[in-house]
């Protein structure tokens, strides 16, 4: 196959796996400093409640 | 801790600034001013006098639309003014100044020496051609009623008032946001790199992560918006014209400012689009319709004629 193409392709993964990897970083960073206490017990009752609804 | 957290917004905020003002900085450092004279005249200012042999010779000069770089306009005069440091050049047909003309200088000579070759832009009045593009994503060419864009979501959340101004103003805002970053990641990122070709599935994973973010930020910084938002901001993603806009821009070449500019468009034209149908859908409501044409069809007979209101602006040029 073409070098080029070859180059081409791996440069992209690289990159696309950086920009992935960054955004992801990130993200996961501002969910920990934004995170919204929930009372657990909210979870718990709905757990006991039959859920038909 | 705080005065750090303020610190690091301030050189943020100047960064993003900087970058902005880069995009319309000027072109060549010795051609100061170039702008459309006239039906077929381009006035060209420079830094200092220009050696009269090399201006008076219009074969140092090439001109052609950004769009044709084959065709070379034909250049009948060259004249010179008194100071020497302004030319205007003389078309032989009028110019289109619609279109981007690109300008080029063979080795400006100024005192006997060389100040390089000039490749410049020469368009219309900036701020007007703003205008023009915002006016022109907002009503000549809305993306709802001229291009059928973003329908499912058009139609699904029309039906009241307040919860089509609550999607509007959310897509408006993920819209800018989430535009101006993919503008960055294909001028900055993707062109470099060639990577042009996977530009739509870059552009989808910038779509989800504004709306994730958005929806992040929002729950913890403001709960009450966050609430009126509701599930509109995940429904955003849904919708196509958030897609367009990123291509549009990508295919255009649009600096900093023109992306701008076309994502506040955009946006607030899927406001004004959702708000004219809402206020129509709910007068449907209390209107006496025939069976078959209830809800949907009906909506689709008044985006229709919605539509052909709109065609009303097509071909308008506001500058």
């Amino acid at each position: 196959m073409d070098p080029i193409l070859v180059k081409l392709a791996l440069g992209g993964m690289a990159v696309l796996g950086c920009i992935g990897l960054f955004f992801g970083i990130g993200l996961a960073l501002a969910a920990h400093k934004f995170a919204v206490e929930v009372n657990p017990k909210i979870e718990e009752v709905k757990e006991i409640l039959a859920g038909a609804q | 801790m705080r005065e750090l957290r303020r610190y690091y917004l301030c050189v943020g905020l100047l960064l993003i600034w900087g970058l902005l003002l880069a995009g319309c900085g000027k072109e060549h450092r010795f051609v100061t001013k170039h702008t459309f004279k006239g039906t077929n005249n381009i006035v060209i200012s420079f830094a200092a006098p220009v050696d009269e042999s090399w201006a008076r010779d219009s074969a140092n000069y090439a001109v052609y639309e950004k769009s044709d770089p084959d065709i070379l306009l034909k250049i009948t005069g060259v004249t010179l003014s008194t100071d020497k440091k302004t030319v205007t050049l003389t078309f032989e047909d009028e110019l289109n100044q619609q279109q981007h003309h690109i300008l080029l200088m063979k080795e400006i000579m100024s005192g006997g020496r060389s100040q390089g070759t000039a490749i410049v832009t020469a368009k219309k009045l900036y701020f007007g051609y703003l205008l023009s593009i915002l006016l022109g994503a907002m009503l000549i060419q809305n993306f709802v009623f001229t291009k059928y864009l973003g329908l499912c979501v058009f139609f699904g959340t029309s039906q009241k008032k307040s919860t089509a101004i609550g999607m509007g103003i959310t897509f408006t805002i993920v819209m800018i946001f989430s535009s101006m970053m993919s503008w960055f990641l294909y001028q900055y990122v993707l062109k470099p790199f060639r990577l042009d070709f996977l530009q739509i599935v870059v552009f989808i994973g910038l779509v989800s992560l504004s709306v994730q973010a958005v929806d992040t930020i929002l729950r913890k910084v403001n709960p009450l918006l966050f609430k009126a938002f509701g599930v509109f901001l995940v429904l955003v993603i849904a919708n196509c014209i958030i897609l367009a806009v990123p291509l549009i821009l990508a295919n255009n070449e649009y600096n900093a400012w023109e992306s701008l500019m076309l994502a506040t468009g955009a946006g607030t034209g899927f406001l004004i689009a959702l708000f004219l149908m809402s206020s129509v859908r709910e007068r449907l409501e209390i209107a006496n319709i025939p069976p078959t044409y209830r809800g949907l069809p009906i909506a689709f007979v008044v985006a229709g004629l919605f539509a052909l209101a709109f065609m009303g602006f097509s071909g308008m040029s506001i500058f």
